[in-house]
């Protein structure tokens, strides 16, 4: 009896562990207080102090991680117009709370919104038109394809964040023990990955997720695509089930998968697995954001962060290429009152402000949106944010539909399900066409 | 006497004023969600009208003659007979070792209900670390012994037992307190008179013990039932319904339709799992009524 409660105990202590393992780099960054001192004296506060006049705080919302959130949370209380209530909600599932929010008008005043929910809350009069009330001057300033998404029937509904695509990050230390080169082509994807299992004593090159944000720059490098839409949202093709699509899954499945990457994996826990396998140096190459540089960095393979490889994801047989461009937007809730909505736009100028981006940029590696937060010193010392800079000059901006955050609901289950063997590349293919046919319903053309 | 009923009732109005408002409301309003298209694209928000409409029977129509639906509700069902009967096997046995007098005896009970203890929800993303396919607790022990062990959560056979494993784990407590319970409050007269009858501990235990803890074992049966058939969280928080939807049990699908936006779908789905424990229930207890008067 007591061997077998032993039994029972053991694995939970040794999960405490592997969580308090997991925690130490988190409670580790935020300690980076000394950081550019200069980032204090940010943002209009003259502007804010007169446009917050008479109120009280506004609400906060954001879906950043635990290494971003301190910094993020740090940024938004110093705003000097008025008191600001941070909240950090987990990713998963925010979109839908806020919609509910929203729809119910309990929203919080200001909301960091991944890009491909915009389009759905400005279609449904949730999001102040900020168009009006931020200088064209400094709107110019902003790079035109992280706008774009915020862009929906006229309006502009959301300024960027910050702006993301995955890459090829490699360890440059097992790619030199192997003698291999970044590979440009899938072929020479695969014929590295070869070497490096045949060279070094890597089990895996390459490792990847059963998630279908995944597989889409397999689908674009053989031709392939999600769907093609209008400004106007009207939908006139669907790509996800045509030719190249299928080649693409057809190539991962059966040149990549087994071959250079696990055969299987554990889905639930394959995005945890896959960042520790690279981490530890058991993994020499995956597909990752800038959002992750953080955690990579602190892993022991990456103490010296000069051993990290950011590189552009393979280019098909045809040269196609694609990274599915990302990335993160402030919006304001249309439920305020005008007094209200003035000192939002104001908190959400003063988050934007080149300084603020910069700040993100140099402590958490991640991409401004405007040109000049490119030209601070700082970030152009960073060689991340270089490098990364060139992974979204070759990456895809996906179509902005109101949908267009609801399309991996049956995408990734398919995905799986061809992955497994349950069904033919094809015929999930097929599925999810299927699914996004009544999913855009009148948007797409018949 | 019945002029003063009306305290009783005037009582009562609070509680069935609460009842209304939380239960009742909501269910009807589900209920009618069920009939209509409506979806978070069409639902009436502060900014606008609701622009859903009435489309009878369709959402019914095309959930239960989907193909899906079939393989789910055949899932549900296997998952729900698997758990209880364990929960209720093990847990009858654990009753009858706690059932002894030993040194000791608190402390065990203690650390059995060790997992009723701890949130469900924690216990469910414990395990899902325990299961990790490539860093897990159960895999670094078997590859120890030399076994290369499966990805438990995404394996398309493994991927059914798992969450298994877990909720049998979580469910045991609960039936063998409950049948401990039923154990203590037999007579020991009757035990006594099996002795003297000369009967064997077997012959005790099918004649004596299991008559009499009849009617606390039909009672938790149906509980352990109604809650496995709902249980959300060990499902969701181990293989997610993965791979591929496989492992979705209906709670958990009418979840998905949620976050989706199909909230009229997700309505109809519960309306179903709420029909099918309806018509569940009143076989059972009639099943067992009629026995009752029988004997």
């Amino acid at each position: 009896m007591t061997r077998s409660t032993m039994r029972l105990v053991l694995p939970l202590g040794m999960t405490l562990a592997l969580a308090l393992a997991a925690c130490t780099p988190a409670a580790s960054t935020p300690a980076d207080t000394d950081a550019p001192s200069d980032s204090e004296a940010a943002a209009p506060s003259a502007d804010a102090t007169a446009a917050c006049e008479g109120v009280d705080s506004l609400t906060f919302t954001h879906t950043m991680n635990d290494q971003e959130s301190p910094v993020i949370a740090e940024i938004a209380e110093a705003f000097e117009g008025t008191t600001v209530e941070v909240t950090q909600i987990p990713f998963d599932g925010a979109q839908q709370a806020y919609d509910q929010q929203a729809a119910g008008g309990e929203a919080p005043d200001v909301f960091r919104a991944e890009i491909a929910w915009i389009a759905d809350y400005a279609d449904k009069g949730y999001l102040v038109d900020l168009a009006g009330m931020i200088p064209s001057e400094e709107w110019d300033d902003y790079l035109a394809g992280p706008l774009a998404y915020g862009q929906w029937q006229g309006g502009t509904y959301a300024v960027p964040q910050v702006t993301d695509a995955l890459a090829l990050l490699y360890n440059k230390r097992l790619f030199e023990e192997a003698g291999v080169e970044v590979p440009a082509t899938m072929d020479d994807f695969v014929a590295a990955g070869e070497t490096l299992q045949a060279d070094t004593d890597v089990e895996n090159a390459f490792y990847m997720r059963g998630d279908a944000y995944w597989l889409q720059p397999f689908l674009w490098a053989f031709g392939g695509g999600l769907f093609e839409a209008d400004a106007e949202g009207q939908v006139s093709e669907l790509l996800v089930n045509n030719e190249g699509s299928v080649a693409g899954l057809e190539f991962l499945l059966n040149d990549v998968l087994g071959t250079i990457a696990p055969a299987e994996v554990d889905f639930p826990n394959d995005y945890n697995n896959a960042m520790t396998g690279f981490k530890e140096g058991q993994v020499a190459m995956i597909f990752n954001g800038p959002w992750s540089t953080a955690d990579v960095l602190s892993g022991t393979e990456f103490s010296d962060p000069e051993n990290l490889g950011i590189a552009v994801i393979p280019a098909g047989p045809d040269g196609a290429k694609g990274s599915p461009i990302g990335g993160h937007s402030y919006v304001a809730y249309a439920g305020m009152d005008e007094a209200k909505q003035a000192c939002a736009v104001e908190f959400i100028r003063y988050l934007s402000s080149a300084e603020n981006q910069g700040r993100l940029a140099t402590e958490l590696n991640l991409l401004p949106t405007r040109q000049s937060a490119y030209e601070l010193p700082d970030v152009q010392e960073n060689r991340l944010i270089a490098e990364f800079g060139t992974v979204i000059e070759n990456a895809t901006a996906r179509p902005v539909v109101p949908e267009g955050g609801a399309i991996y609901t049956d995408f990734g289950p398919n995905f799986q399900a061809a992955w497994t063997g349950d069904k033919e590349p094809q015929q999930a293919l097929d599925d999810v066409a299927a699914a996004w046919t009544t999913l855009l319903g009148d948007r797409l053309a018949q | 006497m019945r002029d003063r009923m009306w305290v009783a009732y005037a009582f009562m109005l609070p509680v069935f004023v609460v009842m209304a408002v939380i239960v009742l409301y909501p269910l009807a309003l589900s209920i009618w969600s069920s009939f209509t298209d409506l979806s978070r694209a069409n639902q009436a928000t502060v900014f606008r009208p609701g622009s859903e409409q009435f489309i009878g029977l369709d959402n019914y129509a095309t959930i239960l003659t989907s193909e899906e639906f079939r393989g789910r509700l055949g899932w549900t069902t296997i998952w729900t007979a698997v758990n209880v009967f364990f929960h209720f096997t093990i847990g009858m046995g654990l009753a009858l070792l706690l059932n002894q007098k030993f040194r000791g005896r608190t402390a065990y009970r203690l650390v059995l209900m060790l997992p009723w203890a701890v949130p469900a929800f924690v216990s469910a993303v414990a395990w899902r670390y325990i299961f990790n396919g490539e860093y897990g607790a159960l895999n670094l022990m078997l590859a120890s012994f030399g076994i290369d062990g499966p990805n438990w959560l995404s394996d398309q056979f493994w991927a059914y037992v798992a969450p298994i494993v877990v909720n049998v784990w979580l469910g045991v407590p609960f039936m063998m307190v409950a049948l401990l319970g039923g154990m203590q409050s037999i007579p020991q007269e009757l035990y006594e008179a099996a002795r003297v009858d000369g009967a064997t501990r077997r012959q005790t235990f099918w004649n004596v013990t299991v008559p009499q803890l009849r009617s606390v074992s039909v009672a938790i049966i149906l509980l352990g039932i109604i809650w496995t058939f709902n249980l959300f969280v060990v499902i969701f928080l181990t293989t997610g319904g993965g791979p591929g939807g496989r492992t979705d049990i209906l709670v958990t699908e009418s979840f998905n339709l949620f976050q989706a936006g199909q909230l009229a779908q997700a309505a109809t789905y519960s309306v179903v799992i709420l029909s099918i424990l309806l018509i569940f229930v009143a076989v059972y207890q009639r099943a067992f009524r009629t026995e009752d008067v029988a004997r």
